[in-house]
């Protein structure tokens, strides 16, 4: 492993302006900055530091998600599976803890010790992903159309399970710790702190490793990516095993906090991460994007939601409100990067 | 004919076409007799489809008129040409596949009342016209389950029946086989017999010699002749007045050509690829020529890797030919045919473009050295001169040139041994080509070997040492460059009269 000699790059080497995505993502920032000012102008007791911590831990579970999403959508697949993987891998944990003995069929389970029941909900995840990327990969099916197949599939299973109903009794004592561990003395549970640390590493893997770089050429043309001699077939593999496994964790770490496996857990959350994700500036066409974006974007929802419900509108107006948000967003992004690369 | 003159179906006067810096077409005059089948010749770049482009409307000469049946004709676009009584029949068939022949004939002419069909006379008509030029096709077939030759006959008889009185075929014959081209031949000669002339442009010149009536020659735009084919002795006038003596010649032998084989192919087969073998030594320059559609970009992707195909590839003694990864892995790179959809990633920057094909030189575990990319990225501008501010530049922002020479870097980049090059100057202008061949002249010479695949012969000729000439997916002959090659011999070679020079 050679280092490239590094010369004198001159003048063409010093270009500062930053990048497109930097650019978005900055805009993205001062959009979500902004819409919380002037929430804080109009509702009472907004501005508070409780308001915005909470701001970020109410959305653990879509901003994880979204980390899946976002790597995904840039590489140009869809992935609307996530919202049903969490509800299989929930109600999976569940069922694998469950003590054998119960007295109903929905109180029976496989009595798994805890660890085994996680890791093999896990597996289940995993093993949709596989399928979403065996289906996209070697039959060359349009994402779309499949994560919307695994999307039923994966809830359809959750809800056999289930009888659709809810399993919640006899669940081992340490089910419910995972969920609800608070974290250095104060209210920020295991999950939110999960969630910051995927952020951090997704970024780092974004920024900085191949991985990360593939993700982008493969996202801005496929067949160019593929004469280039990067392998797609594995690399898409790799990304929907990741955000499967994500959305797998999400489910398992619900489950815990709620002590019971629900198939409509995390219904609509495949769509809150998609938007979360466009309003972080991602293209849907692919090769354009960042989590950093998706994080701010996540942040815009809230915000937009939760003052909603503080302000004189009753909450049966969050969908309109979210739907005025994401046109604003992505018309004011589509415009400032036209205007930017004049 | 009657005994007196016939008035031409179509002349032409002083068309003239300008581009930004070239003239596509210079001062053209030529007429087309009625009835006839005229065909158009000459070689790539000629000028044959700008011409035929201003004859559909599609560009507008810059000066010149045209007159069609004695009365002036200008169309501005396509729809007017039609109408004009000009028909187009293009490579790619515009039939639609899920409906009936009987309702592609007629599509866009239905007749309608309240919103529901209705018979008419034009039915009959369409109906008509397809049985009289091939009978064999029946009217009711969904159009999905015609072959080629049938679609293209289907798509024939429409122009016939909406009155066109003359049709422009380009390139009809590339896709056909054999029986399927005499099939296409009797329904010309049909339709000629049937008051329509036709516009014949081949590069294959034994169709020339059988279908046609009278020939135009093009050459850099200029009209070289028009002459009635029996006044044409035989190919090779036809070859010369292609030609000409234009064609400059600045290939110097080169010292450094190596007499070791780095890569050898033999019996390579696939859908269009009849037993190819050759092989190409060490810092040797070798060029596959041939026609479009002779299977050039086909010996280049499967050499790379990127189609699958028969037969046996070598590269350095080791079997290779399983994926553009293992290609690049071995010491291959392609700079593909089409740049900005195959070799570009058109949204990203000069530097995101450059790395792409030796990653392993720019990471540790997995982990980019952005520093040593923006490095390798200043330092291939400034090689290949790409012209630009900075190499954050988007690469769809540059022009043609400097695309492709950021196709090069990044190839160059690989640190390949040898170099796929298919149509390395396509769209690129006099200055970069110039470039282009310097730089591919220097890594020659340096030891890597390099195969130019391209469709202009003075490309060929000006850098390559050894030349194979293809013909629809055969290689037919291999020629030494140097000062007395053959021009003759090669256009005849390409255009279908085999290894040896016919009459």
């Amino acid at each position: 492993m050679t280092a490239y000699p590094v010369k004198a790059e001159g003048v063409l080497g010093s270009d500062h302006r930053m990048g497109d995505e930097t650019f978005i993502a900055s805009l993205v920032a001062c959009v979500a900055v902004g819409l919380f000012l002037i929430a804080s102008v109009f509702v009472p007791n907004f501005f508070q530091p409780l308001t915005m911590l909470n701001l970020v831990t109410n959305n653990w579970a879509v901003i994880s998600l979204g980390v899946g999403v976002t790597f995904l959508l840039v590489s140009g697949n869809f992935d609307l599976s996530v919202g049903g993987v969490v509800a299989l891998s929930g109600v999976l944990a569940v069922w694998f803890a469950q003590s054998a003995d119960g007295n109903n069929a929905l109180s029976t389970g496989l009595g798994f010790p805890y660890w085994l029941a996680i890791v093999c909900a896990l597996g289940g995840a995993l093993a949709v992903g596989a399928l979403n990327a065996l289906f996209v990969v070697r039959f060359s099916v349009p994402s779309i159309i499949v994560t919307l197949g695994t999307m039923m599939l994966a809830r359809g299973i959750a809800q056999v399970i289930t009888q659709g109903s809810q399993r919640n009794t006899n669940l081992p004592p340490e089910f419910g710790i995972l969920g609800n561990l608070t974290m250095f003395g104060t209210s920020v549970r295991l999950p939110v702190v999960l969630m910051v640390v995927l952020l951090l590493v997704a970024i780092f893997i974004e920024k900085k490793t191949v991985f990360g770089r593939l993700t982008y050429w493969i996202g801005a043309n496929p067949v160019t990516a593929r004469l280039s001699g990067i392998d797609r077939a594995k690399h898409l593999t790799y990304l929907y095993l990741l955000s499967a496994g994500i959305a797998g964790a999400v489910g398992i770490l619900l489950a815990s906090e709620f002590r019971s496996g629900y198939s409509n857990r995390g219904t609509l959350m495949e769509f809150d991460a998609l938007v979360t994700a466009l309003l972080g500036g991602v293209a849907i066409a692919g090769g354009f994007g960042s989590v950093i974006g998706m994080f701010f974007g996540a942040l815009i929802l809230a915000v937009v939601t939760t003052a909603a419900t503080g302000m004189i509108l009753s909450p049966d107006w969050q969908f309109i409100l979210k739907a005025v948000a994401v046109f604003l967003a992505i018309v004011t992004q589509t415009w400032a990067l036209a205007r930017r690369n004049r | 004919m009657t005994g007196e003159q016939p008035s031409p179906i179509l002349s032409v006067e002083g068309l003239t076409k300008d581009y930004p810096g070239v003239r596509a077409v210079d001062d053209v005059s030529f007429a087309v007799e009625r009835c006839t089948v005229h065909c158009l010749v000459g070689e790539n770049g000629a000028g044959k489809s700008t011409l035929v482009k201003m004859l559909t409307g599609a560009l507008q000469p810059t000066s010149g008129t045209m007159r069609v049946d004695g009365s002036a004709y200008q169309p501005t676009n396509p729809h007017q040409a039609r109408e004009g009584g000009i028909a187009t029949l293009f490579q790619e068939l515009h039939v639609v596949d899920q409906l009936s022949v009987h309702e592609n004939l007629t599509l866009g002419m239905e007749r309608a009342r309240f919103g529901f069909l209705v018979e008419s006379d034009l039915d009959r008509r369409v109906v008509e016209t397809l049985a009289m030029i091939e009978p064999s096709i029946d009217p009711s077939a969904r159009v999905s389950s015609l072959s080629v030759a049938q679609k293209q006959i289907v798509e024939i008889a429409r122009s016939a029946s909406s009155g066109a009185s003359i049709i422009i075929m380009d390139e009809p014959t590339a896709a056909l086989s054999e029986r399927e081209v005499e099939r296409l031949f009797g329904v010309i000669r049909r339709l000629r017999d049937s008051d329509v002339t036709v516009i014949y442009i081949s590069h294959k010149l034994d169709e020339i010699f059988e279908l046609g009536d009278a020939v135009t020659v093009l050459r850099d735009g200029k009209h070289i002749a028009t002459k009635p084919l029996p006044e044409v002795a035989g190919r090779s006038e036809l070859i010369e007045m292609m030609i000409g003596r234009s064609v400059f010649q600045d290939y110097v032998p080169r010292a450094t050509v190596g007499d070791e084989a780095v890569l050898s192919a033999t019996g390579l087969n696939n859908h269009l690829l009849k037993d190819v073998s050759f092989h190409i030594n060490r810092g040797e320059i070798v060029g596959f020529y041939g026609l479009v559609g002779a299977g050039k970009t086909e010996i280049a992707r499967a050499l790379f890797g990127a189609d699958q195909c028969s037969g046996e590839i070598r590269f350095k003694g080791r079997k290779i030919g399983g994926s553009p990864k293992q290609a690049i892995a071995s010491g291959i790179a392609l700079v593909p045919e089409e740049r900005r959809t195959q070799g570009l990633f058109t949204t990203l920057t000069i530097r995101e473009n450059i790395s792409v094909m030796n990653l392993r030189r720019l990471s540790d575990a997995g982990i980019f050295r952005s520093a040593d990319e923006r490095s390798a990225a200043v330092d291939y501008v400034r090689k290949l001169s790409i012209a630009t501010d900075s190499i954050e530049k988007h690469t769809e922002k540059l022009s043609g040139g400097n695309q492709q020479k950021v196709v090069f870097a990044k190839c160059l980049f690989a640190d390949a041994d040898l170099l796929l090059l298919d149509e390395p100057t396509r769209g690129v202008d006099v200055g970069a080509k110039t470039e282009i061949y310097e730089i591919i002249r220097n890594l020659a010479n340096k030891g890597t070997s390099v195969a130019v695949f391209s469709s202009e012969l003075e490309e060929v000729l000006g850098i390559c040492d050894r030349i194979f000439l293809l013909f629809s997916g055969a290689l037919e002959a291999e020629i030494a460059n140097g000062p007395d090659v053959d021009m003759a011999h090669i256009l005849n070679v390409v255009t279908g009269g085999g290894g040896s020079v016919a009459p």
